[in-house]
């Protein structure tokens, strides 16, 4: 149990730190489709910096400056300029992916065996890490795990707990009537959309920085589109999300394991699992969870149009 | 709650990107076509622009890259013969997001459609390898159809039925098909020589006949243009295109005016399965010869790429999936000649597509000023 839990608690980072970057946008309206190409993305900037610099934290920082440029570019387009969010995010993921490749090419080139780095450090917390079954996976941790934890909270905080939080989803909720009482819409969608696009190319950074040492392409495996399932399942709410993210965490780690597991069915039907499983659970997300009644939807202050 | 709340997020607020733009001040048909193609001429030029600065920049040498991607399909019947070869996958691929977009649906799943057309023709082509192709060849065609449109219509049953959005569940059907294939490829009809996850090669009458001196372009070329005219025909002429056009352009006034909306856009997404699925099939009666894994190679993003570019018009759409295919072959060369990386050509698309986008906002304006 404590080893299953040590395989989840990793991949439980990548999708709740990937699906608070995507929450945090959608909450102001934006729907963000761009992250399974800003997550390759972050992962081979993460992995280049972190290879040419040698340090693990300098490629997690870039990465996510990587990934806030992205999302400038897909706010500017979609507020500014008011594209069809979907479509422009189509094509930065397109370009993202593309990017990924090019870089690790053009900075790596092709070698027989690629390149390695080594993973982050993990950090003991005494006493606490000293409890059964749950103290080795919960703290003894590298520090993007405590990161993702404080970041949960404080996204819970300020959603749920504060004012400002408050008038940040009204621009989501109700645009027009969030304007009418002086909140900037554009900037809200400006800043959220940035800094959610940077955490996902941090996600994104964290496979070659945690896990492999290594950037393949692909690897993300279609882990980005899970994570918009993640968004909507979890109701776009921060802490529901965390507990979301645990479940796709555990079917993630299931599909990996398919090969050890065995229980006489072909192992490519037990790598479904995370997919068919999300299939599963979002008929009844889409029945029950909300979301932000104005996401996917430009604003046009001038438009007489409610919204 | 209301049902408004329900729905899955249609992007965008004024319908999808797919409606052309309205023709104004009654001006000429010259002008007129001069507003659709010039955009698109300036986004090529300008993507080429800013893909020419960055291989530059990257210390190759752009002008030698770039003649390469351009040339290559036209410097040789082998050019000419594999770019037709790509064209047929990329051009099933967009109608395949193209159909359901115009009832307002995306259709992120070509990719597994292919695949499982591909299996779907492969499974017929090897079982019954020993019949003659001219009832092996159309049996496995229509296999292939029916697997890409049986796969898409998963996606169907969860929109209509579950409201599941349909983005989410075509795309996680592609991982599920990758899985799929895998064990069809190394458990169901194993090919241990290839090498390669693949399966046995189809019989000999489940070949496309092969069409002038070698290298032989594949017939499926030319069913692919019959059928390019029949969708285009189809859409703009007929009762059902009519109606998928309204959806798209306003569901609530096409679902007053009793429309099945719902219904529309769930065989909007099965017609464009059957569609991928037909590509599948084709890459292995006419490419292949066998299913294997990778062969759906990046036709899904391709699709995509030129569905929005083609913006609604079923005859576009086929002529953008040849210039895309002639930029994919020309990729390769690229690579080797200049030895630029194959990606780039993807983010020269990536940029043709935004500035396309872009060139909207900057021909309302200069529509506004004039």
């Amino acid at each position: 149990m404590s080893e299953f839990l040590t395989l989840v608690v990793p991949m439980w980072v990548v999708f709740t730190l990937a699906a608070q970057g995507t929450i945090l946008s959608g909450r102001t309206g934006v729907f963000n489709v761009t992250q399974e190409g800003v997550m390759a993305l972050g992962a081979s900037v993460g992995f280049v910096v972190a290879y040419k610099m040698g340090s693990n934290l300098g490629g997690l920082l870039i990465a996510f400056a990587v990934g806030a440029l992205v999302g400038l570019i897909l706010t500017v387009m979609t507020t500014q300029l008011r594209l069809d969010q979907f479509v422009v995010g189509l094509a930065l993921f397109f370009a993202a992916t593309g990017a990924a490749g090019l870089l690790y090419r053009e900075v790596i080139g092709v070698t027989m065996t690629p390149p390695k780095i080594d993973t982050l450090t993990k950090h003991e917390i005494p006493l606490l890490s000293d409890i059964p079954v749950i103290g080795e996976p919960l703290f003894r941790q590298d520090y993007v795990f405590f990161f993702v934890v404080l970041l949960s909270v404080g996204l819970y905080w300020f959603m749920q707990r504060t004012g400002a939080g408050l008038n940040f989803r009204s621009v989501g909720e109700n645009p027009k009537a969030a304007d009418s009482l002086g909140i900037n819409v554009n900037l809200a969608r400006t800043w959220s959309t940035i800094v959610g696009s940077g955490l996902v190319a941090v996600a994104g950074a964290y496979f070659p920085l945690h896990f492999t040492g290594i950037y393949t392409d692909g690897m993300i495996a279609g882990r980005g589109w899970l994570v918009i399932a993640l968004a909507f399942l979890g109701g776009w709410r921060p802490l529901y999300v965390v507990a979301g993210a645990a479940f796709f965490a555990g079917m993630d780690v299931l599909g990996q394991k398919a090969q050890v597991i065995g229980l006489g069915v072909p192992h490519q039907f037990i790598e479904m699992l995370p997919y068919v499983a999300t299939l599963l659970v979002m008929v009844f997300a889409f029945r029950w969870a909300r979301q932000p009644a104005h996401l996917g939807s430009n604003y046009d202050r001038e438009s007489r149009l409610a919204g | 709650m209301s049902t408004v709340e329900q729905t899955p997020p249609t992007p965008g607020s004024g319908g999808p990107p797919s409606a052309p733009a309205p023709r104004e001040h009654g001006s000429g048909a010259v002008t007129g076509v001069a507003w659709t193609v010039l955009p698109y001429v300036a986004s090529v030029v300008l993507a080429f622009l800013v893909g020419g600065l960055l291989i530059q920049a990257m210390g190759y040498s752009a002008v030698d890259a770039l003649e390469a991607v351009l040339t290559s399909s036209f410097d040789s019947r082998f050019g000419m013969v594999e770019t037709l070869h790509k064209w047929v996958p990329i051009v099933l691929c967009a109608y395949a997001f193209a159909i359901p977009l115009a009832t307002g649906k995306f259709n992120i799943g070509a990719e597994g459609q292919l695949l499982l057309g591909a299996t779907g023709g492969a499974a017929i082509g090897i079982t019954f390898s020993d019949l003659p192709a001219i009832l092996l060849l159309p049996a496995m065609l229509v296999a292939g159809v029916l697997a890409g449109a049986l796969w898409a219509g998963i996606a169907a049953v969860l929109l209509v039925r579950f409201r599941v959005n349909e983005v989410l569940s075509t795309v996680l059907l592609n991982f599920v098909s990758f899985r799929l294939i895998d064990w069809v490829a190394t458990s169901v009809w194993p090919d241990a020589g290839a090498g390669h996850p693949a399966t046995t090669p189809v019989g000999d009458g489940a070949r496309l006949p092969l069409i002038g001196e070698a290298p032989g372009l594949h017939s499926g070329v030319l069913l692919v243009l019959a059928l390019a005219v029949f969708i285009a025909v189809g859409m703009r002429f007929t009762p059902t295109g009519f109606e998928m056009r309204a959806v798209g352009d306003n569901p609530r006034a096409s679902l007053i005016n009793g429309v099945k909306t719902s219904r529309l856009a769930g065989a909007g997404l099965v017609i464009g399965g059957g569609a991928a699925g037909l590509a599948g099939a084709i890459d292995v009666a006419g490419v292949q010869g066998r299913m294997l894994e990778g062969m759906q190679s990046n036709f899904l993003i391709l699709g995509i790429i030129v569905g929005l570019m083609a913006r609604g018009s079923m005859l576009a759409l086929p002529f953008i999936a040849f210039g895309i295919a002639v930029l994919e072959f020309g990729a390769g060369t690229m690579q080797l000649v200049a030895s630029v990386p194959v990606e780039m050509v993807l983010v020269i698309e990536a940029l043709i597509l935004l500035f396309l986008l872009l060139s909207d906002i900057v021909r309302n304006r200069l529509r506004g000023a004039a």
